[in-house]
């Protein structure tokens, strides 16, 4: 139980994972001129971090799934992990990754290479979420001992979906669970040295109006670092833009805001007309 | 690592006391925050409670490295005992912020530091309890280590109200011996506990404060519902109130509310954080 700290050197907690040119983390200010960069990674300080969790909120039709998708390919394509997706919401389909994968690659060996790396579990109620975790742990250490790769990433679509019906009236039994399911992701996250992505819905507050992430307060402190989707209301033709927000952060300044291009995962297409609506 | 029933016969002898006189006191741990504490007054339970991103664990951090670093770079050189229930430490965040206060910082000087910081995790309340208990011999053996950090003591506050079944008692038993282990510690020991309790709890229409609410209303203090058990109630000394600054212009600011329970009096304080940890304004 405990641990003295001695030696910092090789900690297994950092990893870049979006293959970038290198972004200082203190120069914040949004680049108009930049095309190559995925801003996504700008705003989570250069890639997703294994040890933590990772909470990607927005509403209906903001591109969480989409997110996630992403993510996976890139993952799956760009660092040659293997992934775990688990699907509560059935918005995966194969089509999807391999459209992304094709933007990516046009060689066939490497798009269905990819695939082969991104394991999709479905789980649609929390104790098969629950099951399906506890699996992973053991296949990992199984894996661990044979020398095979095991997997870096879990991404979890959507968590709101398996613990919002336990919720709500007084049961206390619905809170514990959910604390139950968030700390098999933390733990997974932290023991096995793995980037653990949830998605969640938001909700309106009563009074400030403003979105809040789903799932209440106790839920709030589990994940590390929290991104808000939204639809970009000044959006005009594109339908595939949307704002990215960085609500929490254990190492940048929140409040954050970087427009992200859904559709090809890049900052928006430069138009003359649009250029006014910038950050 | 020894036996819980071990703790309990061993006592240490007035001479081993006698070194325990040198512990630091809380205004030698943050000057700003602790102004008007007494200075000879050692040890004493702090509690931090505020909603998430408020700053709590940066405050934590601030605390841990002003104690860990070097004299000459303005520490305290004293050691520090963490205890992380929900796998919310972030070694990296650590190690940026002293990087950033050490004027020269090398790997050998940020290992002395760390040196200096003993981490534990537990992942449920009997072993959060059980940890406590073999704690007496660890505080024995280190008489520099003078501070306790718990992050957070209502991580496993859903879990223990349905494994105590129906009777509320059961319910918080565990976590009632945890408040009395370390009250006996910190008051045996003079050592300094500062313990995170979350605001899970909605502040419901008709709960009332006491007076003290209507001569200083403050927005933190108002929210605070205390739902831990009553053990833990009187065994904190200061509570202190986080909250994020809502107004536009100072979005990055953030605010702590201190309240001396015996006193019963407030002072409010406004910090930022930046790279180098918390800043007060």
């Amino acid at each position: 139980m405990e641990n003295r700290l001695v030696c910092l050197g090789g900690t297994s907690c950092l990893s870049s994972w979006f293959l970038l040119p290198s972004v200082p983390s203190s120069s914040l200010s949004y680049s108009l001129s930049s095309p190559s960069f995925i801003s996504l990674d700008k705003l989570l300080d250069a890639g997703l971090y294994t040890g933590e969790v990772t909470e990607i909120a927005g509403g209906p039709g903001s591109g969480k799934t989409q997110v996630c998708l992403c993510v996976a390919a890139n993952v799956a394509y760009g660092l040659q992990q293997n992934v775990v997706y688990i699907d509560s919401n059935g918005g995966l389909t194969a089509s999807r990754i391999l459209q992304l994968l094709q933007a990516r690659t046009p060689a066939e060996e490497e798009q269905a290479g990819a695939l082969q790396r991104i394991q999709v579990v479905r789980a649609f109620d929390i104790f098969q979420m629950l099951d399906v975790l506890q699996d992973f742990r053991g296949t990992v250490s199984q894996q661990v001992s044979s020398g095979s790769a095991a997997a870096k990433a879990v991404v979890v679509d959507s968590v709101t979906a398996v613990v919002s019906p336990l919720l709500g009236g007084q049961q206390r039994e619905g809170l514990a669970l959910m604390m139950q399911l968030a700390r098999e992701l933390k733990t997974l996250a932290r023991d096995l040295g793995v980037a653990v992505v949830v998605t969640n819905h938001v909700i309106r507050d009563r009074d400030s109006g403003d979105l809040k992430p789903a799932l209440g307060r106790s839920w709030s402190f589990v994940p590390s670092t929290r991104i808000l989707l939204d639809v970009d209301e000044g959006a005009g033709a594109s339908g595939s833009r949307r704002r990215a927000c960085l609500t929490k952060s254990p190492r940048l300044p929140t409040g954050f805001q970087e427009m992200v291009d859904i559709g090809t995962w890049g900052p928006p297409e430069q138009s003359p007309a649009s250029q006014g609506d910038q950050i | 690592m020894p036996l819980p029933w071990l703790c309990q016969h061993f006592h240490p002898p007035p001479l081993l006391l006698a070194r325990l006189e040198g512990r630091s006191s809380l205004k030698e741990i943050e000057p700003y925050l602790f102004a008007d504490e007494d200075s000879s007054v050692h040890g004493g339970i702090l509690e931090f409670h505020g909603p998430e991103g408020t700053g709590k664990t940066e405050m934590l951090y601030h605390l841990t490295a002003r104690c860990i670093l070097p004299k000459s770079e303005g520490g305290l050189e004293v050691e520090v005992l963490f205890i992380d229930t929900d796998y919310h430490f972030d070694m990296l965040r650590l190690v940026t912020i002293l990087e950033h206060r050490l004027s020269q910082s090398s790997e050998e000087t940020v290992k002395r530091c760390l040196g200096r910081l003993f981490l534990v995790n537990c992942t449920s309340s009997t072993q959060l309890l059980l940890t406590l208990c073999s704690l007496e011999t660890m505080v024995c053996s280190h008489p520099a280590l003078c501070l306790l950090i718990l992050d957070s003591l209502s991580a496993f506050y859903w879990t223990d109200r349905v494994n105590g079944g129906e009777s509320v008692n059961l319910q918080e038993c565990t976590l009632k011996k945890c408040a009395q282990f370390l009250e006996k510690l910190v008051s045996e020991y003079r050592l300094v506990l500062f313990a995170t309790t979350q605001s899970i709890m909605q502040k419901t229409s008709n709960w009332t404060e006491g007076p003290s609410a209507f001569t200083h209303p403050t927005e933190a203090d108002a929210d605070y519902r205390p739902y831990l058990c009553k053990a833990w109630q009187q065994v904190v000394k200061h509570r202190i109130f986080f909250s994020k600054q809502v107004d536009f212009k100072t979005s990055n600011q953030f605010s702590l509310v201190s309240r001396h329970l015996k006193s019963n009096s407030l002072k409010k304080h406004i910090f930022i954080i930046g790279e180098s940890g918390v800043e007060f304004c």
